[in-house]
């Protein structure tokens, strides 16, 4: 017999409340979670973590693909469909960061705890969360904790697994800590890439000496000089930048990491194209060797604000007065939309990451009412929100 | 049993007592109440985190514990609230058994434990661990709950420092090593034989724990060992590897505060114990330099090692956990 206890828009409000017990043991997945080093590559423990909740939880599928994603399956009733609760493991931090976690009454504060501990933690509880509810699913869910998603790996974990499906996915759920209320069903445009600018040593110079770190500067000067629209929605990011060993000596070489956003597939190739004449023509210079590697590329796409699966997220989120954030984000989302598979990303908590000075750290209340929103997207794409076209 | 086969018969690591379920069903089985203790002073940095882990993993999902409960001593900061917020019972030491006098240090609180918990064993864990996991606590109950002639067990690990730089890899145990390991050596050969003696991790039966003196300061680890040395002998004991447990360091002329207050314990029990006469009383004043500026400072720390008599002597306590019966009274 299959017990749903929500049924109702009002047993929906109800499901922050009903959650209550289970704060502390979210908190705690979210903590050691976190307190576990996981830069893209080396996300074993992480992926160990996970498929220890997995198997605790009783799944009677869990194991690493192998890829090393961690994989489990919580088998619905009857299996009409399969959802895809998908979170990535890996961190922007590497090993020799103190990843220690510091847990207050409000907030949740360490390396990496929203982006994207708390969206792993949250995978990790969703069995729990449901047996808690008395709730068994008609659907499939199968739940993805990610490997070598960030940076250039760009989502090989995902990739692979959507390539070697164990069973045909019917629709997605990207997770992510931050921050509640957004709904992604669009992805943004994106590539990202560096720049390298390397000088022959001066005693080879015949014109006298040259500097990586100015000619790279000619070249960022190009590129602001590129001409940006106000619509679509476009922006150069010149983020990260490395060059020199110390202050007597000139640097033979000079690197600059970069992102072009955009709403605009056509707009972001079009500053490639620009950014790669800057980068040629510097190159053309004698002595000068300079190079624009783009190792990351994403195209815009999405669902259709029609789609149902919208709508049933806005219905849900309205229950528990999520202020929606609807539109384009950055994620796994065009992975699974161009694998004609209807998707959004869908975030947790509050909170803050990867500031300068600031710590990144969630806020623990909203954290209950973002797993009600959760549950309560499953439980609609689960009585068929997903299925029309 | 011998040092050495003690040493190979009752040395555990943690993942032995991995399965938190076979602990619950075993520990259900022989109707045991298990408490788990965190001694606090000024901690609202890491309590929060100890609360959330060791309730979430240890409580709320096995059961394995039946309550968590911290023992402060007056903190200043916002240990209590955190704590409380998280679901823990807190005690302020000083509000309980007041009649007896107040003393401030973590031996006090671990003493009052006694009194203010139920569980037929306690889990002491210091409140300062950075790297908190449930193997803290289990890896120490494993050992009382697979044997019952096992009352008291310890923790040793691996003492990585956290500094502002990150983690650095070794560190620590310098009281242990040019202090505790020489005197147990000369006095106590057998309890050489406990990898980390001053570990602020153990857990005991109340069975022994109310029946030995708690010094409430810096010689509380020092102590248990050798009272429970002298009333069950080495077999009483286990230890378990908790693998690596990140602290905070602490200075030298903090470390050498530590081994004033040791030493006075120590030496009352060598006294007590007819290993060693003295013939005068110990003074409590522990005499250091600072340098400020090129000048010296003679700074002077009183330090007493007040002692708690057994729980088991404190009337309160026996009403509450070994009352007598009511005399039958004839008609």
């Amino acid at each position: 017999m299959i017990q749903t206890v929500v049924n109702t828009k009002a047993d929906i409000r109800e499901l922050p409340a009903a959650l209550l017990p289970l704060r502390e043991q979210i908190l705690a997945d979210l903590t050691m979670l976190a307190q576990i080093p996981a830069p893209t590559g080396q996300e074993e423990q992480r992926v160990r973590y996970v498929l220890d909740r997995f198997v605790e939880a009783g799944l009677p599928e869990v194991g690493p693909d192998e890829q090393g994603n961690a994989v489990g399956l919580l088998p619905g009733a009857r299996g009409a469909r399969t959802i895809m609760l998908v979170a990535h493991l890996d961190t922007i931090y590497p090993r020799t960061v103190n990843h220690n976690v510091t847990v207050e009454p409000d907030r949740v504060i360490g390396p990496g705890v929203g982006d994207n501990a708390l969206g792993a933690a949250a995978i990790s509880i969703i069995p729990l969360c449901l047996a808690h509810l008395g709730i068994q699913l008609e659907s499939h869910l199968g739940l993805l904790g990610t490997v070598r998603s960030l940076g250039r790996s760009n989502h090989e974990g995902l990739r692979f697994f959507l390539d070697h499906p164990p069973r045909p996915i019917d629709c997605g759920i990207v997770v992510e800590g931050l921050q509640l209320g957004r709904a992604n069903y669009l992805s943004i445009g994106k590539i990202r890439g560096d720049i390298v600018c390397d000088v022959c040593p001066e005693k080879l110079r015949s014109d006298g000496s040259q500097n990586a770190l100015v000619v790279l500067n000619q070249v960022i000067n190009r590129i602001l000089s590129i001409a940006i629209p106000t619509r679509p929605y476009t922006k150069i990011r010149l983020a990260k930048m490395h060059a020199g060993l110390s202050y007597d000596s000139e640097p033979d070489h000079a690197e600059l990491g970069f992102e072009v956003v955009s709403h605009s597939d056509e707009m972001i190739e079009q500053i490639r194209r620009s950014m790669n004449d800057a980068v040629a023509e510097m190159a053309a210079q004698h002595g000068v060797d300079a190079k624009l590697d783009c190792f990351f590329r994403r195209e815009t796409g999405g669902i259709a604000f029609s789609h149902p699966l919208v709508k049933a997220i806005l219905a849900v989120m309205a229950q528990l007065d999520i202020e929606p954030d609807l539109g384009r984000g950055p994620s796994e989302l065009p992975e699974l939309i161009g694998r004609r598979i209807p998707a959004v990303t869908l975030g947790i908590s509050w909170g803050e990451k990867n500031q300068e000075n600031e710590p990144d750290y969630v806020l623990v209340d909203p954290i209950l009412t973002g797993l009600a929103q959760l549950l309560g997207v499953i439980l609609e794409i689960d009585r068929g929100a997903c299925d029309e076209p | 049993m011998n040092l050495d086969q003690w040493l190979t018969k009752r040395t555990f690591h943690h993942s032995a007592f991995w399965d938190r379920r076979w602990l619950a069903e075993e520990k259900a089985r022989q109707g045991l109440t298990i408490s788990l203790c965190l001694p606090a002073y000024n901690e609202e940095k890491t309590i929060g985190k100890e609360i959330v882990v060791y309730k979430s993993e240890l409580h709320d999902r096995y059961g394995v514990v039946d309550e968590i409960a911290v023992i402060d001593s007056g903190s200043t900061d916002r240990t209590r609230e955190i704590a409380a917020s998280f679901g823990a019972q807190v005690y302020l030491a000083a509000e309980h058994l007041p009649q007896y006098e107040v003393h401030r240090g973590k031996g006090e609180n671990l003493w009052k434990a006694l009194y203010l918990l139920r569980g037929d064993i306690i889990v002491y864990v210091d409140a300062d661990i950075t790297n908190t996991h449930p193997r803290f606590v289990y890896g120490l109950l494993g050992p009382l709950i697979q044997d019952p002639e096992v009352h008291y067990v310890k923790a040793f690990y691996d003492r990585p420092l956290a500094s502002s730089q990150g983690i650095r890899p070794t560190g620590g145990g310098r009281v242990t090593e040019i202090l505790i390991r020489p005197l147990f050596s000369l006095f106590y050969p057998e309890l050489t034989g406990i990898i980390q003696p001053l570990s602020g991790e153990y857990a005991g039966r109340r069975s022994i724990l109310e029946q030995i003196p708690f010094p409430v300061g810096y010689g509380v680890e020092t102590a248990m060992l050798i009272d429970i040395y002298g009333q069950l002998g080495l077999n009483g004991f286990a230890q378990t590897d908790l693998d690596v447990r990140v602290h905070r360091n602490q200075e030298t002329p903090a470390l050498g505060r530590m081994a004033f207050g040791v030493l006075r314990t120590f030496f009352a029990r060598l006294t007590r114990d007819q290993k060693a006469q003295l013939h005068q009383e110990l003074p409590t004043i522990m005499r250091q330099f600072t340098v400020a500026e090129g000048d010296f400072d003679h700074v002077e720390h009183v330090i007493e090692e007040v002692e708690r008599p057994p729980m088991i002597e404190i009337p309160e306590y026996r009403q509450k956990y070994h009352p007598t019966p009511e005399p039958m009274v004839e008609v």
